[in-house]
């Protein structure tokens, strides 16, 4: 598989916008979850922009590939992608968490080109399970539907309902990625409730495994062909993406504490400033830094 | 009881469930069927001998059963996932309300084995509390039928509407009460017998025991109104307040807990529109039981007998008596 330096280096600005934008929408919705938007930025980069098959101008091309996030509460980074991607305008992430605009988690009937609705963890699988039957009763071939779960969400039943019966119906359309960032809502996931051995949990439940850095896009992208064209022999495949939570700001990486909760103008000011430094750009802050605020505050928070 | 009833021929809910499906099944091609090892129980069976390629066996996985459905639904099917009611929607509840009923799919849910008549399995299989959990769901429609006909009306009604609909397959043979050319309308009641004094609101086999009921209540020269509401979600404002203005008192009777069922349907309508005094039939605020049919209708006081005296205490009260 090639990958040209172009391509990456778009990968890699993508992933810096989707980082970006996810500070922009949290910080002015005064609620949402950094820690698991960041530690996406790179998978949803390479996804929309090198490896599914969609078209933004027509969300429902009955050809296109399909993308489940089970772990809805990561739904900046994938407004943001979307936007990116051409799916709406980029102002249009502004209206997350307002009445009326993009949900808090996930709502297909506000989104254009979003595949499901969600928010408790642990179902996505099984809606993807769903999605990639279809496909095979509709005799499309090429399609694939994606997955993405979250590490502490496995902790859920029903996550290994829907990995059983994938194995059972022999769906190697389906690619699930586990964003295995290390931290759940109040801590780590070893403490919390142990996941290991992970892959050979896959392994046992007759799914293909592939393991990545999920920061690093040549290894993504590499990984993503593979469990597409090279890999599929009548198993489900997950690619489990080695993450860090927060990752690309100090103060939020592998910090449970910025699970769930929304930076004030200047932090966030300060934040989008570390992250331009971080990819080599001029400084560019909080857009609407010193902009007077109207809205009743929530951190949320722990 | 029902099975007394002598007005014709009974016809087991789960023959015109499986009739039905199979019916259905050759109108809509892309109607599918997912199971979760209960089709010979719930008689989906049917379904599956005459198009084995449109069904899908989850196994004992309820909450995977209607993701599954849900992705299905997104891709263009009409899923119809079918388990025991207890199943659906205790256990799936979740999947039932953020992956089917938020995004409006088009899923089409049997709740089988519901209230009282569900062999001699007891609390744990006897399903009491769907209709009030089903109904408090945005999107959702909610129906319990009251013979074979009015099951395969709900069938084609819901077939033929977009969006999430539960309904119920009592395990009982049932005397016909409706026709086969019988229609079935969302969010309308039919006016099965006409009275002065007291109107008896049924939903689902229990409209059979309102009807029965009405007979007993001739021979104290009360002239009892009956009215079927199949559709409890909508629910047919109109008819109820119609018929109680005229009235002036009623029973509701469900096959279900009382508890923020169908009675309390029907009494939130009457509350805010024409407050009267109501008994509710259903069952208490306790669990059902292992037990025989009729034996189990007499303890939980779900008798036609029971409904009768559940009117005359509402006549009662309609007249001013302290009861």
């Amino acid at each position: 598989m090639q990958i040209s330096p172009e391509k990456l280096s778009e990968l890699n600005e993508m992933a810096y916008q989707i980082r970006r934008l996810s500070v922009e929408m949290i910080t002015y919705a005064k609620w949402g979850h950094i820690g698991g938007s960041f530690s996406m930025a790179e998978i949803l980069s390479t996804l929309y922009f090198y490896v599914m098959s969609v078209k933004p101008e027509k969300p429902d091309w009955g050809s296109r590939d399909r993308l489940v996030l089970s772990k809805a509460h990561g739904s900046p980074a994938l407004y943001a992608v979307m936007a990116l991607r051409g799916y709406y305008p980029i102002e249009k992430v502004y209206t997350y968490c307002e009445l009326g605009g993009f949900e808090g988690h996930t709502d297909m009937a506000r989104t254009p080109g979003l595949e499901s609705s969600g928010g408790p963890l642990g179902m996505g699988l099984s809606v993807a399970v769903g999605m990639a039957l279809a496909m095979r009763f509709k005799e499309n071939v090429r399609g694939r539907v994606f997955c993405i779960l979250g590490d502490g969400e496995t902790n859920e039943g029903n996550v290994w309902e829907a990995a059983m019966s994938a194995a059972h119906y022999h769906l190697d359309n389906l690619i699930t990625v586990v964003d295995y960032n290390k931290v759940m809502a109040k801590g780590f996931v070893w403490d919390e409730m142990a996941i290991e051995p992970f892959a050979d949990k896959w392994r046992a439940f007759g799914w293909d495994v592939v393991e990545v850095d999920g920061h690093d896009l040549p290894e993504l992208a590499e990984a993503f062909h593979r469990a597409r064209w090279v890999l599929p022999r009548g198993k489900p495949i997950v690619v489990i993406a080695h993450t860090v939570k927060g990752k690309g700001v100090e103060m939020a990486e592998f910090n449970y504490k910025w699970h769930t909760h929304a930076p004030d103008p200047a932090t966030a000011d300060a934040m989008l400033k570390e992250l331009a430094r971080a990819y080599g750009r001029p400084e560019q802050g909080y857009s609407k830094l010193g902009e007077p605020e109207v809205k009743e505050n929530f951190y949320g928070g722990e | 009881m029902a099975e007394n009833n002598a007005n014709g021929h009974a016809i087991d809910m789960r023959d015109a469930f499986g009739q039905t499906l199979v019916e259905l099944g050759k109108q809509y091609p892309n109607m599918i069927m997912l199971d979760a090892d209960l089709h010979t129980s719930s008689k989906a069976t049917m379904f599956k001998n005459a198009y084995p390629e449109r069904f899908v066996q989850v196994g004992i996985a309820e909450q995977n059963l209607f993701g599954i459905s849900a992705g299905l639904a997104l891709s263009g099917f009409m899923p119809f996932p079918s388990t025991f009611a207890v199943f659906a929607t205790r256990r799936a509840l979740d999947q039932i309300a953020i992956s089917i009923c938020f995004p409006n799919l088009n899923v089409k849910i049997p709740g089988s084995y519901v209230g009282l008549p569900t062999s001699r399995a007891g609390a744990s299989h006897n399903c009491i509390e769907d209709i009030a959990v089903m109904r408090a769901l945005p999107n959702m429609r909610v129906a319990d039928p009251a013979d074979g006909a009015d099951l395969r009306a709900i069938m084609r009604a819901a077939a033929e509407v977009h969006g999430p609909v539960y309904f119920r397959i009592a395990r009982l043979a049932m005397p016909p009460i409706f026709g086969e050319d019988h229609k079935f309308e969302w969010g309308k009641g039919v006016t099965l017998r006409e009275g002065r004094d007291v109107t008896l609101f049924g939903t689902g086999i229990m409209t059979t025991f309102c009807l029965n009921a009405a007979d007993l209540l001739v021979a104290d020269r009360i002239s009892a109104e009956v009215v079927h509401l199949g559709s409890i979600k909508p629910i047919d404002s109109e008819l109820i307040i119609d018929s109680v203005t005229r009235t002036g008192c009623a029973v509701t009777a469900e096959n279900a807990t009382i508890n923020g069922g169908f009675g309390a349907a029907v009494m939130e309508v009457l509350g805010e529109n024409c407050p009267v005094p109501v008994q509710r039939i259903g069952v208490r605020d306790r669990w059902a039981d292992s037990g025989g049919i009729k034996e189990l209708f007499t303890h939980h006081g779900m008798q036609p007998e029971d409904i009768a005296a559940a009117a005359r205490k509402v006549i009662a009260q309609k007249q001013g008596v302290r009861v």
